[in-house]
């Protein structure tokens, strides 16, 4: 069951790479937050029950439901509907994401360490790489605020892979900052849209010398 | 002691934005002064324990504190300064303070995490406060500098996080699973040095936006181009620390490995890479924000080099942070003053300070000797011993290499101030509105001095708590 989760996860990232509808963006990040509750159901059940429950409610309500209506309250609120700024075709980003999962395997294989659990590492490695590349070719704010999202998912994968045991206080920190820092970027993506009347980052280019 | 600090912190700072009151703001402060005073106290009474389960009162966390307990009333003058100046609006005053508290008190927070994760907990909070700040003029070049700012921060902390996690991978097999750091220090030895090599490599590219140096500088020089002075003052000094704290705490691990030499290495590449773009940069720089800003990525770049030589470079490292947080921080206040005065932060529009405001003038002139490590500025105690440790271990060429950028980089500083101070008053300057008090100057006088007393005759505890600091990598 978990390989089924990791690999629609991985489908979601191809996805990322072919759409370019404001929506779907919101909706892909919404599946993954679905897609990593799965993850965590079937392979965390061993930990302390307060400790798993607390991760369950992270991807099933933070991830999968708060942060993807908040994002669609910022799109509605700045009228996207298409991203259209990135100059790269999306058949060479579909080249790109699967040369990305695949360079990750083969890295992760490379780097065999007996505390790592290969299948989360492949897929967490991937998606923080496609995080950092879907930032890059896009020139819109708010694609870049979903490129920290997906980067976001990519290491909570990534805290699974190595089987991370940070305390739960600390643990509630991390998460509260993450939803803080997201709501943040949120609001400053509508004072973005507001000033600038637009949400391409070419806009914000005003403080060289 | 700790916990009752941040819930302080929280409580009255959640008051400050709701009474919106200009008393309640002013009480507030000066409590908050006290209690930072306070904390640093009795963080030195309890030196080496632990408080509120995940903090612990070490040496570098103390000597910081210390710093920034120094610096924290400073601040909240110069701040009330600026904002009877440009923010009249009590809402806006009271979101600034709220900030700037819920700042000061992340920034101790990150200088006494124990554990690894809070550590990224207090730095990403650091960045949020940050952004309110620089946000504050509600301009549209200040709403830039906060977006990308808080952008280019939370990517640059989430990567840095990643480095937390492969540092989680290699904790397991080397003993008991903890991520504090005392713990990873004991059992740094037999960790797997490839994977650690990936998590400081991960943590040093994701601090590197809190220490202003390679690879993610670009967003702290934007952010302190905007920022309101005394804001810039603090993230130039104790901001710059939390960076040095994060990036510290992981060399002290990776130091007691066979990886330590390699670290050493990375440090060394990042810091020539800073020193050569800051030489760079300061050939395009057209505001005194953005030279101040290139300026403390130099500094930064001259620590890391500390660190790649060892010795002496480690005691060296830190006295160099502590004297240049009075430094950097002394002239951010006074560039405060300045551009008060020319109703400007472009060099352009400056110009015949001496017979505008004679002490101002007289900080800058002191202000260009202390940044560039000419004696009899403290700095240049801190740079002459970098230099001996470099020499020491033989590594002339690099250091031939530093002393001709900083050479171009002391010529570029000392043509914009100097502007500043001897260039004809520009045209549209109205002298007749010109008025500064004074005595804004004495506490920039005393960060200066403070600076040179430290650096030439420093007394006894506050050496022996740099070597305390330092005997953990030793």
């Amino acid at each position: 069951m978990t390989y089924f989760f990791i690999i629609v996860y991985s489908i979601t990232l191809v996805y990322f790479a072919l759409t370019e509808r404001v929506k779907k963006f919101i909706a892909l990040l919404a599946i993954q937050g679905v897609l990593l509750f799965g993850i965590v159901f079937f392979n965390l059940n061993q930990i302390a029950l307060a400790e798993f429950l607390f991760i369950l409610v992270e991807t099933i309500v933070v991830k999968s439901v708060v942060i993807p209506v908040f994002l669609n309250k910022v799109r509605r609120d700045n009228k996207l509907k298409r991203v259209h700024e990135t100059e790269i075709p999306v058949f060479y980003s579909i080249m790109a994401v699967t040369g990305m999962l695949m360079v990750s395997f083969f890295m992760s294989n490379y780097l065999h360490h007996q505390h790592i659990h290969t299948k989360f590492f492949t897929v967490a490695i991937a998606s923080v790489v496609f995080g950092i590349y879907f930032i890059i070719i896009h020139k819109n704010v708010f694609s870049h605020l979903v490129g920290y999202l997906i980067i976001e998912n990519g290491i909570f994968l990534l805290s699974l892979a190595v089987g991370s045991d940070i305390p739960m206080l600390v643990n509630l920190a991390v998460l509260l900052d993450v939803l803080m820092g997201v709501l943040v970027i949120g609001i400053f993506v509508n004072r973005v849209s507001d000033k600038f009347q637009s949400t391409n980052i070419d806009e914000l280019a005003k403080l060289k010398d | 002691m700790l916990g009752y600090y941040f819930i302080l912190t929280v409580v009255m700072s959640g008051m400050m934005i709701l009474l919106k009151n200009r008393t309640f703001n002013l009480v507030a402060i000066l409590l908050f002064a006290l209690v930072q005073a306070g904390v640093t106290v009795y963080a030195n009474l309890n030196f080496d324990t632990t408080d509120a389960m995940f903090f612990r009162y070490d040496s570098l966390g103390i000597l910081l504190t210390g710093v920034l307990a120094a610096l924290t009333p400073i601040t909240f003058y110069h701040s009330y300064l600026y904002l009877k100046r440009y923010s009249p609006a009590l809402s806006q005053q009271s979101i600034y303070w709220a900030a700037l508290i819920v700042l000061i008190a992340s920034i101790t927070g990150a200088y006494f995490a124990e554990n690894v994760a809070l550590l990224w907990v207090c730095v990403e909070v650091t960045t949020l406060c940050v952004t309110v700040l620089i946000f504050h003029s509600r301009s549209k070049t200040s709403l830039e500098a906060s977006w990308k700012y808080l952008f280019i921060s939370s990517v640059g902390v989430a990567i840095a996080f990643m480095g937390i996690l492969f540092l989680t991978a290699v904790s397991v097999e080397s003993g008991p699973k903890s991520l504090d750091f005392t713990d990873l220090v004991r059992n740094s030895q037999s960790m797997n040095s490839t994977w650690l090599k990936i998590a400081f490599l991960l943590v040093l590219a994701g601090f590197s936006i809190k220490l202003s140096i390679f690879p993610l500088f670009a967003a702290a020089i934007d952010a302190k181009t905007i920022a309101p002075s005394p804001v810039n003052a603090l993230m130039s000094s104790a901001l710059i620390n939390v960076g040095f704290v994060g990036i510290f705490r992981f060399y002290s691990i990776i130091a007691q490995t066979d990886a330590a030499v390699w670290s050493q290495n990375v440090l060394m590449i990042t810091g020539i890479i800073s020193i050569f773009l800051a030489a760079i940069q300061l050939f395009k720089v057209k505001r005194f924000t953005r030279m101040y800003a290139f300026s403390t990525m130099e500094h930064m770049g001259i620590v890391c080099l500390a660190l790649f030589a060892g010795g002496i470079g480690y005691y060296a490292a830190i006295l160099h942070i502590v004297l240049h947080s009075f430094v950097k921080s002394g002239l951010f206040y006074q560039l405060g003053q300045s551009n008060f005065l020319f109703k400007s932060i472009w060099v352009r529009d400056s110009g015949a300070y001496f017979k505008i405001n004679p002490l101002g003038a007289l900080v800058v002139l002191a202000g260009f000797f202390s940044i560039t490590a000419i004696p009899p500025s403290g700095l240049f105690v801190s740079e002459f011993m970098i230099f001996k440790a470099l020499f020491l271990e033989k590594q002339i060429l690099i250091a031939i290499i530093v002393l001709v950028l900083l050479t171009v980089i002391m010529f570029q500083i000392g043509g914009f101030l100097f502007h500043l101070l001897f260039e004809k008053s520009p045209e549209h300057l109205d002298k007749t509105t010109l008025q500064i008090n004074q005595y804004e100057t004495i506490t920039q006088f005393l960060l200066l001095g403070l600076a040179i007393y430290l650096g030439y005759s420093p007394p006894g505890f506050f050496v022996d708590i740099i070597n305390s600091a330092i005997a953990v990598i030793q």
